[in-house]
C-alpha cells in the first residue's frame, strides 16, 4: 500500500492544501471568482464531513474533486440566467497569482496574453467539455478517473476532451505544440 | 494496427495514458501517417494551451482563514468513534470470523517455553485492538443497530475487508491502523 502526502497529513491541512486547485477549477467552471471562492468552501467543508465515509479507493483528489464537480453542478442548476457565466475575460485584469510558479519575467507577457485567450475559449465550451478538461488540468486526474467521477463512459470523456482541446489548440502557435 | 486510431485514443495517446503495447502501435503508426501526426500535434498544442493557465491560483488569506475555521468547526461536529471502531461495526461478522482465523493461525502452541518474537507481537497487537474493536462493536450493535444499517454505504464492504485482511498478511495492519487513528486526530 502506498502512502501518499496526502494520507499522512490532518485532514483539515489536506483539504487546505488542496484548495487553490479546487477554487481553480471552480472559477473556471462556474465563471465568476466570489461564488468559485464560496464553492470551494463548501466542497472541503463538505469533504471533511464525507470523510466518515470515505472508501479509500482511487485517489483523495479524486474525491474532493467528485464533490466539488456535484456542487458546481448544483449551482449551475440554480444560478439566476443572466448574462453572468461571469468570467467575461478582461484582458486588462492580471491572472491570478500562482503559488510557487511564477513563469520566468522575459515568458510572462506572452504567456498571459494567451492565458486570457484560453480563458475566453474554456468559456465558450459547453459545460461538460469544460468540466472534463479542468478536472485534467486542476484534478491533474487520468481520463479514466474523470470517467469514474462524471459517471459517464470513458469513450464519452475523451470525445469531450478531444474536442475542447481542439478548439484551445489553434490557440497556440504551432511551433510551442 | 488497421486503419488510423481513433481520435479518443489519440487523446489519451497524447495525454501520456494508453497502455504501453497500445502506445508502441500508436506511435509506430505515427512513422507512417501525417494526417495522425498533425492530429497529434494539435491535441499536444491543446494541452499546451491549458497549461498557460495557473495551476494553484492564490485564495485570498482571508478566505483561507475563513475557510481554516470552517473546517475546525466541521471538525468539532464529526463523531468521535474511530475509523477502524466503524469499519469493524459495518463489517463485524467478517472481521469476527478474521480474527477466528487469525488466532488459529497465529496462536502461539508453546507460550511458556518460546520466546517472544516480534512478528508475533507485531500480530497480536493488531489482533487486540480487533479484540478491543469488536467488544466496542457488540456494545453498539445493542445500542444503534438499524443506525448503522443506515449509514453503510452500499459495495463497499467486500473491498475494505480485502484491504485489512491484505494488510494483514503483509503485517501492515497496525500500521494502517495506527495510521488511520492519527487522521481522526
Amino acid at each position: 500500500m502506498s502512502h501518499r502526502a496526502e494520507d499522512t497529513d490532518a485532514p483539515e491541512e489536506r483539504l487546505v492544501a488542496l484548495a487553490p486547485r479546487v477554487y481553480g477549477f471552480l472559477v473556471r467552471l462556474v465563471g465568476n471568482r466570489d461564488t468559485a471562492e464560496e464553492l470551494a468552501q463548501e466542497t472541503l467543508v463538505r469533504a471533511l464531513r464525507g470523510l466518515a465515509t470515505y472508501q479509500p479507493e482511487g485517489k483523495f483528489r479524486a474525491w474532493v474533486f467528485r464533490i466539488a464537480t456535484n456542487v458546481a453542478r448544483d449551482w449551475l442548476r440554480r444560478r439566476p440566467r443572466e448574462p453572468a457565466l461571469g468570467l467575461v475575460v478582461d484582458p486588462e485584469t492580471p491572472m491570478p497569482a500562482t503559488v510557487g510558479r511564477e513563469p520566468a519575467p522575459d515568458a510572462r507577457l506572452g504567456r498571459s496574453e494567451t492565458a486570457a485567450k484560453v480563458e475566453a475559449a474554456l468559456v465558450r465550451l459547453s459545460e461538460p467539455d469544460r468540466e472534463v478538461l479542468l478536472m485534467r488540468y486542476y484534478g491533474e486526474l487520468e481520463f479514466k478517473e474523470i470517467a469514474r467521477v462524471t459517471g459517464e463512459p470513458l469513450g464519452t470523456v475523451l470525445a469531450r476532451a478531444h474536442r475542447a482541446l481542439k478548439k484551445l489548440a489553434d490557440l497556440v502557435p504551432e511551433e510551442q505544440g | 494496427m488497421n486503419g488510423c486510431p481513433t481520435s479518443e485514443q489519440w487523446v489519451a495517446y497524447a495525454a501520456g495514458e494508453l497502455a504501453p503495447r497500445l502506445r508502441r502501435l500508436c506511435a509506430a503508426h505515427l512513422e507512417v501517417c501525417p494526417a495522425c501526426r498533425r492530429e497529434v500535434e494539435s491535441l499536444a498544442r491543446g494541452l499546451a494551451a491549458l497549461e498557460t493557465l495557473p495551476r494553484e491560483p492564490a485564495l485570498r488569506p482571508e478566505a483561507i482563514a475563513r475557510l481554516r475555521g470552517r473546517l475546525r468547526a466541521a471538525s468539532a461536529e464529526r463523531p468521535a468513534r474511530p475509523r477502524v471502531v466503524r469499519l469493524l461495526v459495518r463489517y463485524g461478522w467478517a472481521a469476527a470470523a478474521a480474527l477466528l482465523i487469525a488466532a488459529a493461525i497465529f496462536w502461539p502452541s508453546k507460550p511458556i517455553e518460546q520466546p517472544p518474537v516480534a512478528v508475533g507481537n507485531h500480530h497480536a497487537e493488531a489482533i487486540e485492538e480487533i479484540a478491543a474493536a469488536i467488544s466496542l462493536l457488540e456494545l453498539a450493535d445493542n445500542d444503534t443497530g438499524s443506525e448503522r444499517l443506515d449509514r453503510a454505504p452500499a459495495g463497499g464492504s467486500a473491498d475494505e475487508l480485502d484491504l485489512l485482511l491484505e494488510l494483514d498478511d503483509a503485517g501492515l495492519l497496525l500500521d494502517y491502523l495506527s495510521s488511520q487513528d492519527r487522521l481522526r486526530g
